[in-house]
């Protein structure tokens, strides 16, 4: 499996004319040329080499990226969108005047496009801004396309980059700048999650919220195994079907696996320096659809 | 950090800014490290709960502090009466904002539409605390009743002071002196109904239904 991934990886990128990506390419180290420390961490169930998860990732991501709506939609039978919807709405974005918003690892566009409706459709916002950034510029491509059918294209509003989120520079993201930080779906694609909210923590002003929308621990025996079930079987196959892709699904359906359950994930929000909830649901996490998808929240304070 | 250390903070802030997510997020001014500005809306949601969960966290977290105190000033005391009249006492400070306090907590159930249960809970834990303050180790078969009376007696008493609180005290000692009295007639009444049960038990045994 990993060979055929080596070679996604390297297949040429497809020209993407987009003005406002800013290129701030981290130097992913590639298996082949980096000086390996020892350290391993997960890829799906494997365990490979930490300075070549990134590049293994794109290579998903760059396969993934054009037909990455359509698999959501098949593989949650449209639930994901519910997910965003509830996500956003429990921020309530814009609702105590404008807010500057980043989305990490939200290529497509998705949580930024929900965040600029709510600010203008329930508060008459028009000055919340959001930066999304993403370490993959395919999906960034197919978020830029998705916001040209906006009225948000060519504004202030929206701004695409791509970053590393472990490693946001410094020159373009400032300390205690943001008033929200999202990051939906994307954050145990990363190598290193306390990296992730390290610079999170780096990057919201104070008294400013962290938000994370992620897949987490069914913790119902029952409904654990009937989620098992479908993600192993239908999902690769939908893949295979939809998208012609088998191996990246597999990789997706595992990577949720391999995440932190709900109190450890807490735990690690809390040791990057935010404040959170009490340890339980509906606390420094809520479940969502018996812990399917779960949102944690922390405060910079 | 846990949400708990801006609780703690923000109970001194409910006697000016009463049982309101503006106490909450007035906390942050008074860390070791203020803050410039107090916490956005969606930070007290975050941490503390949406809308009205938010306040009843406060709320509960006030009690609890109440509680914690009660026990810090009166610690060895063996008097009933010097207990309940210090946790009145704390009550005076933010006495103006207890009335919504306890409507927040009757309404925090998502099926009725008002619950007494928290209530009786505060006063619950109010009485069990003051009896541990008394007797740590007591080991008496009347734990639950003896618990039971002194919870409605401080639930009287509170309520008193909430419209009269000049006279709470006063009211309250009226409730200690008499609770002698009631304590022991619903003893009675306990001891004349299982009579009255074991008679016809025995009646109905020799009229062979049993």
């Amino acid at each position: 499996m990993l060979p055929q991934l080596f070679q996604c990886a390297r297949r040429p990128h497809r020209q993407c004319i987009v003005p406002r990506l800013l290129r701030n390419t981290h130097d992913g180290a590639t298996p082949a040329s980096s000086k390996s420390s020892g350290r391993t961490t997960s890829f799906g169930f494997q365990t490979v080499p930490e300075e070549s998860k990134e590049s293994l990732v794109k290579g998903v991501f760059d396969n993934v990226a054009s037909k990455y709506d359509v698999m959501n939609d098949a593989s949650s039978f449209g639930v994901h969108r519910l997910w965003k919807d509830t996500f956003v709405s429990t921020l309530k974005p814009g609702r105590k005047g404008p807010m500057r918003c980043i989305d990490v690892a939200g290529g497509t566009g998705d949580i930024a496009l929900r965040i600029l409706d709510h600010a203008r459709e329930e508060y008459a916002d028009r000055e919340t801004t959001v930066e999304i950034v993403d370490i993959n510029a395919q999906m960034l491509g197919e978020g830029f396309k998705r916001f040209k059918k906006t009225m948000y294209h060519n504004t202030p509003q929206v701004s695409f980059h791509e970053a590393n989120a472990q490693e946001l520079p410094m020159s373009l993201f400032k300390d205690n700048t943001y008033d929200l930080y999202t990051i939906a779906f994307g954050i145990r694609n990363c190598t290193s999650i306390p990296a992730v909210l390290e610079e999170a923590y780096r990057v919201l002003k104070p008294g400013a919220t962290f938000a994370c929308l992620e897949f987490s621990k069914v913790n119902n025996p029952l409904m654990s195994r009937l989620y098992d079930q479908y993600s192993f079987s239908v999902i690769p196959l939908m893949g295979t079907i939809l998208a012609g892709d088998r191996e990246s699904y597999q990789y997706l359906v595992e990577s949720i696996r391999k995440f932190p359950s709900q109190p450890e994930f807490a735990q690690m929000i809390k040791d990057a320096g935010f404040a959170t909830g009490a340890p339980h649901d509906g606390g420094a996490w809520t479940d969502l659809w018996g812990g399917i998808a779960c949102i944690h929240t922390g405060v910079k304070v | 950090m846990n949400s708990s250390k801006l609780l703690q903070l923000a109970i001194p802030l409910v006697k000016s800014h009463g049982f309101t997510r503006e106490a909450l997020a007035q906390s942050v001014l008074h860390l070791p490290k203020p803050h410039r500005e107090p916490l956005p809306d969606l930070s007290v949601t975050a941490l503390f709960g949406r809308g009205d969960d938010a306040r009843r966290t406060l709320v509960n977290a006030w009690l609890e502090d109440a509680r914690f105190r009660m026990k810090e000033d009166t610690s060895g005391s063996t008097s009933m009466r010097r207990v309940l009249h210090s946790r009145l006492k704390l009550n005076e400070p933010v006495l103006a904002h207890l009335p919504e306090a306890f409507a927040l907590l009757s309404t925090s159930s998502s099926v009725l539409p008002v619950d007494p249960l928290p209530l009786l809970k505060h006063t619950a834990l109010v009485a069990d605390q003051a009896c541990w303050i008394i007797e740590p180790h007591a080991q008496e078969m009347s734990w639950y009743t003896r618990r039971a009376s002194i919870s409605a007696m401080y639930l009287a008493a509170e309520l008193h002071q909430l419209t009269s609180p000049n006279t709470a005290e006063s009211f309250l000692d009226y409730l200690l002196q008499n609770s002698g009295a009631a304590e022991k007639a619903v003893q009675e009444v306990a001891l004349f109904g299982f009579y009255t049960f074991k008679s016809w038990k025995g009646i109905a045994k020799s009229s062979g239904v049993l």
